[in-house]
C-alpha cells in the first residue's frame, strides 16, 4: 500500500470514551489508537455495541450529550480534537474538514425542505458562496452523485426520492464542501442489495475524483471486501486487529477475526454446521480484565483472563492484539474455513446433497395457487402479490428472496393467515386454508404452521415473562394436562433451542438479540408444528449470532423433520440454508430453481442483477466484480404475454415467448 | 501505530503470579460463561419510580395531599360542631375565626370548620369516583375502539358528535332535566369524560396492534381479550396512570365551576364548589370564607398536575438515563 508510507492525516491515540447511563459509567471505547493515511479507504468492522460508531463520531464532536472523550488524543493538522469542547471550535472541522454520512437517509434529510435547498444551505454555510452561485453548485453536486435531471430534482422534496436517491442526496450534502475525510456510518445497511452496490460504486468514484479519505463503518464483511484498502476489526471498544484488506481476510490472526469470518454463511458448507461464537459481547459497564474476547474463545489461554495483550506486528502493515502472537504462546491453527478462503478454494455448496423435492414420493405441505393479495381499494389499490404459484414439499427449505416491498413477507403472512388473500388459494396438506374455514381446521393450521419473526426486539412481549411467552400457544388451546405438564413443555422447548431452563422466569429485555430470537423459535416449536415460516430470521442479528440461529434452524429441520419457508433479502445466506430458491420482484415470482442451479444458471435478468450485487466476503472477487443493473422497462409485454414456464426440470422462469427462447439458447451455450 | 514493548517472561510471572507454562496454556472452555456476559439488569418500573422520586416538588406535594386527606377525617372528629346538627342562627353570622369557631361562621351563622372539611371529603370522593369510572369505561371502550377495525368508524363519529358541543351545555341540560345530586354529577361527568381517556388509549392500541409480537400472538390463535390484557394493556399502564392523575384536578375544577354556576351538587351537600359559590357575595367583607376552601382546591389541583407530569416524565423510556 502506497498510502502507508505517508504521514497520517489523522491520528488517534489511546482514546477513551465514557457515557454516563442510569447513574453508571459505561466505557464505550477503551484505549483505541488509529492512524488514517491520506487517500485511503479504511473500513472498521465490528458487531453492534463494539463502539465503531462512537469512536468515529468523536472525530466530529458528535457524541451524545451524556458521553465524552475522557482520555487520549485525536491529532488532526496539529490540533488535538479531543480537547475541543465548544460548538464554535467544532464548526471549523465538522462538515468542512470531516463530514459524515449516516445510516438512514430517511432521518438525515429534512422532510419539509426541498432537497436542493438542503444541499445549497450546506454550501452557503461552509463555502460562503452567494445564493445564485450556491444554487449552481448544488445542482452540479446532484449531478456529481448521479441523480438524473438535477434541475428538476433540485426542486423536489425528500419523499419524492427513492431510498437510494435519498442516500445519494445525503452524500451530496456531505461532500458539497469537499471535506478531507468522509466518514460513512453503515451508509447502505438500510438499502436493498442492488442499490447498495450502486452507492458503494458512487462513493468509490467520488473518492477518486475528489481525493477524499474515507472511513467506512460496517458490520457486513462483503461490503468491507468491496471497498476497503485497510481493515480494522473492533471488539468491545478496542481495535483488535488492523491490516490491509488482503491481510485481514486471507491471514487474520486475532481469534475474534477468525470467529467473525468463519461464522459467515457464505463460507459454510451446506449440510454442515457453521462454526459459531457462543454468547454475546461483554457488558461494558463492568471492568474488563485481560482479553475481552477470552470468555467466548474456545481456545483461550490462561493469560487472556489475566492481562490485556499488547499489539504484535505480523507485517509492517498488519497488527493484532492477541497473546497468540507472543513467541511463548503455543501455536494455534487458523480455522479451516479461513484457510479455505485464503487458498481461494471453491467452496463446495453441497451439490451432492439429496433434496426433498427430488424424492418421487414427495408430499406438498403447502401449495400456493394463483395467489393475489391487494391492499386498499379503488384508486389507492396496491397489488402486493400477483399470481404467485409454488409448492413446498415436506422436509425442504424453500427460500423466497426479494428486495423490500417485493411482497415476500405478505406471502408468508398470507400462509399463516395474518393477511387476508384477495384471490387464489392456499392449501395445507391438500386442504384449502385461506378465506373462511372451520374451527377444527383452524386449530389444525395454527398447530401445524408457525412463524418466526425478523426483529428480535419487537417480536417478544416485553411485559411478559419468558414462561408466558413460550407457553402462549398451548395456553390458548389448552394443550397441556396440568400446570406441571405445561412447565415441563416450556423447559423442553427452551432446552431444544439451547437456552437454560432458569430463563423461564425472566423478562425478554434481559436477553441479547440472539437469545431473544431463540425464545421466539421456542414459542413456535411448542406447538409441534410441521411447517415454519421464517420471516428474515437473521437479518436483524449480528454476524456472530446469525450462525447460532442458522445452525439451530438446520438442527431442528433434521431432528423434527420441519419444513421451512425462509424469507430473506440476502441471496448468499439463502444459498447456505435452502434447497430451492424463488426470486420475487414487485409481487411476482420471476424465477424458481434448486439453489445451486439458480446460482449456476440464473436466467431472468433480475436474478442476474441480484446475484451480481450480492457482496462476497472475498476481496479478490469483490473488488473486480461487474454490476448488472436491472431495468424492468426492458420487458415488452404489450403484445406477447408472459407466462410461467418450466424451462428445465424444476427450473421455472417468468417471461414471454421471445424471452424464453433467449433463455433456452443461453442454457444450450452453457 | 507503534507496537508496545512486550513484557519479559520474568516481569509477567511476577505481575500475574503464574508460571510461563501456565500462562500460555489453554483454558477449559465454558459455554455458560459465554452466555452469561451479555446480561442486563435494567427494569422498567424500577427506573420509573427512581426517576419519579427524584422530582422533589411532586413528592412533597403528594405527601401534603395525603396529609390533608387524612386530616379531614381527624378535623371532623376534633371539631366542636357536627356537620349533621348544624343550625342556622342569624345572631352568630360572620364571626371571624376564633377559639370557638376555628374557621369562623358563614352568613347563616354555621360553623365553617366542619363545612370546609366535609366539603373537602365530598370533592375528593367525587374526583376519585369519576376517575375510577372514567378509567374503567374509557380503557375498555378505548381498547375496542383501537383494536377492532370495524368499530373505529362508529367510535370516531361518536367522539366527534360529543366533542363538538361544549361539555357545559350537556351538564346544564342534565342538571335541569334530571336534577342535582352527588351521583347524578358523578354519572354525568363520567358520561362525557370517558371519551378523552378512550381516545388516548385508542391511539396507543392502534400503535401497538400490529407490532410483531402481536402478530405472533395472532399466529398462535390468541383471542382478542387475551391479546388486549396481556400484550397491550401492560404497555399502556403508565399513560393510564397519568390520565387518571390529571382527571382528578380537572374533575374538582369542573365541579367547582358547575357548583359556582348553580348547576353542580345540590346546596345541602357541601362541596368545595358550593362553599366557594356561597362565599361569592361576601368575600370582599369576609375574605376568610373564600380563602379556606380556595387553598384546599389549589393544593389538590397543583399536587395532581405536578405528580402527573412528574410521572409521565419518569415513565418515558427516553428519560431512563
Amino acid at each position: 500500500m502506497e498510502a502507508i508510507k505517508k504521514d497520517p492525516i489523522l491520528s488517534a491515540r489511546d482514546v477513551e470514551i465514557q457515557f454516563s447511563l442510569r447513574g453508571d459509567k459505561l466505557t464505550a471505547i477503551r484505549g483505541c489508537s488509529l492512524d488514517l493515511y491520506d487517500g485511503e479507504t479504511l473500513a472498521i468492522v465490528g458487531e453492534s455495541g463494539s463502539g465503531k460508531s462512537v469512536f468515529t463520531k468523536s472525530f466530529l464532536g458528535m457524541l451524545d450529550q451524556n458521553g465524552s472523550v475522557t482520555g487520549g488524543s485525536i491529532m488532526y493538522h496539529g490540533n488535538d480534537l479531543a480537547k475541543y469542547t465548544t460548538e464554535k471550535e467544532w464548526r471549523t472541522i465538522r462538515g468542512k474538514k470531516i463530514a459524515m454520512v449516516m445510516q438512514d437517509p430517511m432521518t438525515s434529510l429534512n422532510p419539509l425542505k426541498k432537497v436542493g435547498l438542503q444541499i445549497q444551505e450546506a454550501i452557503e454555510l461552509h463555502q460562503g458562496l452567494g445564493k445564485a452561485e450556491a444554487k449552481q453548485e448544488a445542482i452540479r453536486m446532484l449531478d456529481v452523485v448521479g441523480i438524473p435531471n438535477p434541475q428538476v430534482r433540485y426542486n423536489q422534496y425528500p419523499h419524492e426520492f427513492s431510498g437510494g436517491m435519498r442516500q445519494r442526496a445525503v452524500i451530496a450534502i456531505a461532500v458539497a464542501c469537499h471535506p478531507e475525510i468522509l466518514i460513512c456510518d453503515e451508509p447502505t445497511t438500510a438499502l436493498d442489495v442492488t442499490i447498495q452496490a450502486q452507492i458503494l460504486d458512487l462513493i468509490r468514484k467520488l473518492q477518486k475524483n475528489l481525493g477524499m479519505t474515507i472511513i467506512y463503518i460496517t458490520h457486513d464483511l462483503g461490503v468491507v471486501a468491496n471497498v476497503a484498502d485497510r481493515v480494522a476489526v473492533m471488539y468491545a471498544g478496542q481495535i483488535v486487529e488492523i491490516g490491509t484488506c488482503d491481510e485481514v481476510f486471507y491471514d487474520p490472526r486475532h481469534p475474534y477475526s477468525w470467529a467473525l469470518l468463519s461464522a459467515l454463511p457464505q463460507l459454510g458448507i451446506k449440510g454442515e454446521k457453521l462454526p459459531t461464537i457462543d454468547g454475546t459481547p461483554p457488558n461494558l459497564f463492568n471492568k474488563i480484565v485481560g482479553d475481552a474476547f477470552a470468555p467466548r474463545n474456545r481456545k483461550a489461554l490462561a493469560i487472556d483472563f489475566k492481562k490485556e495483550p499488547p499489539f504484535f506486528d505480523v507485517s509492517p502493515t498488519h497488527k493484532a492484539k492477541t497473546w497468540y502472537l507472543d513467541p511463548r504462546a503455543p501455536k494455534v491453527e487458523q480455522p479451516e474455513s479461513i484457510q479455505r478462503l485464503s487458498q481461494r478454494m471453491n467452496v463446495d455448496y453441497g451439490s451432492s446433497l439429496v433434496h426433498p423435492h427430488q424424492d418421487p414420493n414427495r408430499e406438498a405441505v403447502i401449495e400456493v395457487k394463483d395467489l393475489q393479495v391487494t391492499f386498499g381499494t379503488g384508486r389507492k389499490k396496491f397489488v402486493a402479490v400477483d399470481h404467485v404459484n409454488f409448492e413446498i414439499y415436506r422436509g425442504e427449505t424453500f427460500a423466497l428472496v426479494g428486495e423490500s416491498g417485493s411482497g415476500k413477507t405478505t406471502i408468508g403472512r398470507a400462509i399463516t393467515r395474518i393477511n387476508p388473500t384477495t384471490a387464489g388459494d392456499i392449501f395445507y396438506k391438500g386442504r384449502k386454508i385461506n378465506g373462511k374455514i372451520s374451527k377444527q381446521l383452524d386449530l389444525e393450521v395454527i398447530k401445524g404452521c408457525q412463524m418466526i419473526f425478523q426483529d428480535p426486539l419487537a417480536s417478544l412481549n416485553e411485559r411478559a415473562k419468558v414462561d408466558y411467552i413460550v407457553s402462549e400457544g398451548i395456553i390458548n388451546h389448552h394443550l397441556y394436562k396440568d400446570e406441571a405438564d405445561r412447565e415441563e413443555k416450556v423447559q423442553k422447548a427452551l432446552n431444544e433451542v439451547g437456552l437454560l431452563p432458569e430463563f423461564a422466569s425472566r423478562f425478554p429485555h434481559e436477553f441479547s438479540g440472539g437469545q431473544r430470537q431463540r425464545i421466539g423459535i421456542a414459542r413456535a416449536l411448542i406447538m409441534q408444528p410441521e411447517f415454519i415460516v421464517a420471516d428474515e430470521p437473521i437479518s436483524a442479528l449480528d454476524v456472530s449470532i446469525r450462525a447460532q440461529v442458522l445452525n439451530l434452524l438446520n438442527d431442528l429441520k433434521k431432528s423434527r423433520g420441519l419444513t421451512y419457508l425462509f424469507i430473506a433479502h440476502d441471496l448468499s445466506v439463502v444459498r447456505f440454508i435452502s434447497d430451492r430458491i424463488a426470486v420475487i420482484h414487485k409481487g411476482r415470482i420471476v424465477e424458481l430453481a434448486e439453489a445451486e442451479e439458480l446460482f449456476r444458471h440464473p436466467l431472468h435478468p433480475y436474478t442476474k442483477s441480484l446475484l451480481s450485487a450480492v457482496p462476497n466476503p472475498d476481496p479478490a472477487i469483490e473488488k473486480h466484480k461487474k454490476l448488472i443493473v436491472y431495468d424492468p422497462g426492458m420487458h415488452d409485454y404489450s403484445v406477447d404475454k408472459p407466462e410461467w414456464c418450466e424451462l428445465l426440470p424444476e427450473h421455472f422462469v417468468y417471461g414471454n415467448a421471445k424471452e424464453l427462447d433467449g433463455y433456452r439458447k443461453e442454457l444450450e451455450l452453457n | 501505530m507503534e507496537s508496545r514493548t512486550v513484557n519479559t517472561t520474568a516481569e509477567l510471572e511476577k505481575e500475574l503470579g503464574m508460571k510461563e507454562s501456565e500462562l500460555f496454556s489453554f483454558v477449559e472452555y465454558r459455554p455458560s460463561e459465554a452466555e452469561r456476559i451479555g446480561y442486563s439488569e435494567y427494569s422498567y418500573w424500577k427506573s420509573v419510580f427512581r426517576n419519579f422520586f427524584k422530582n422533589k416538588a411532586a413528592v412533597v406535594m403528594m405527601i401534603v395531599f395525603f396529609m390533608i386527606f387524612i386530616f379531614s377525617f381527624i378535623a371532623l372528629r376534633i371539631g366542636k360542631y357536627d356537620y349533621q346538627s348544624l343550625r342556622s342562627d342569624t345572631n352568630l353570622c360572620f364571626i371571624l375565626p376564633n377559639s370557638e369557631y376555628w374557621f369562623g361562621t358563614d352568613n347563616l351563622g354555621r360553623d365553617y370548620w366542619c363545612q370546609v372539611w366535609f366539603a373537602t371529603q365530598t370533592s375528593i370522593k367525587l374526583a376519585a369516583i369519576v376517575a375510577a369510572g372514567e378509567c374503567l369505561v374509557g380503557v375498555t371502550l378505548g381498547c375496542i375502539w383501537g383494536y377492532v377495525r370495524k368499530a373505529d368508524r362508529f367510535f370516531t363519529e361518536l367522539y366527534n358528535i360529543i366533542n363538538s358541543v361544549p361539555t357545559m351545555i350537556y351538564m346544564t341540560l342534565i342538571a335541569l332535566m334530571i336534577g342535582q345530586s352527588f351521583w347524578v354529577m358523578c354519572a354525568s361527568i363520567i358520561l362525557f369524560h370517558w371519551l378523552y381517556m378512550a381516545k388516548n388509549v385508542r391511539n396507543l392500541v392502534f400503535m401497538y396492534r400490529d407490532r410483531e409480537y402481536n402478530l405472533a400472538s395472532r399466529c398462535l390463535g390468541t383471542k382478542i381479550g387475551r391479546i388486549l390484557t396481556r400484550n397491550i394493556l401492560p404497555y399502556l399502564i403508565s399513560v393510564i396512570i397519568l390520565r387518571v392523575a390529571l382527571s382528578i384536578p380537572s374533575t374538582i375544577a369542573l365541579e367547582t365551576t358547575l357548583s359556582y354556576l348553580g348547576l353542580g351538587l345540590d346546596v345541602n351537600t357541601p362541596s368545595l364548589g358550593i362553599l366557594l359559590r356561597n362565599s361569592r357575595a361576601y368575600f370582599l367583607d369576609y375574605p376568610y370564607l373564600l380563602i379556606f376552601p380556595a387553598i384546599i382546591v389549589s393544593l389538590v389541583t397543583i399536587t395532581f398536575y405536578l405528580a402527573g407530569n412528574a410521572f409521565s416524565d419518569a415513565a418515558d423510556p427516553r428519560n431512563h438515563v
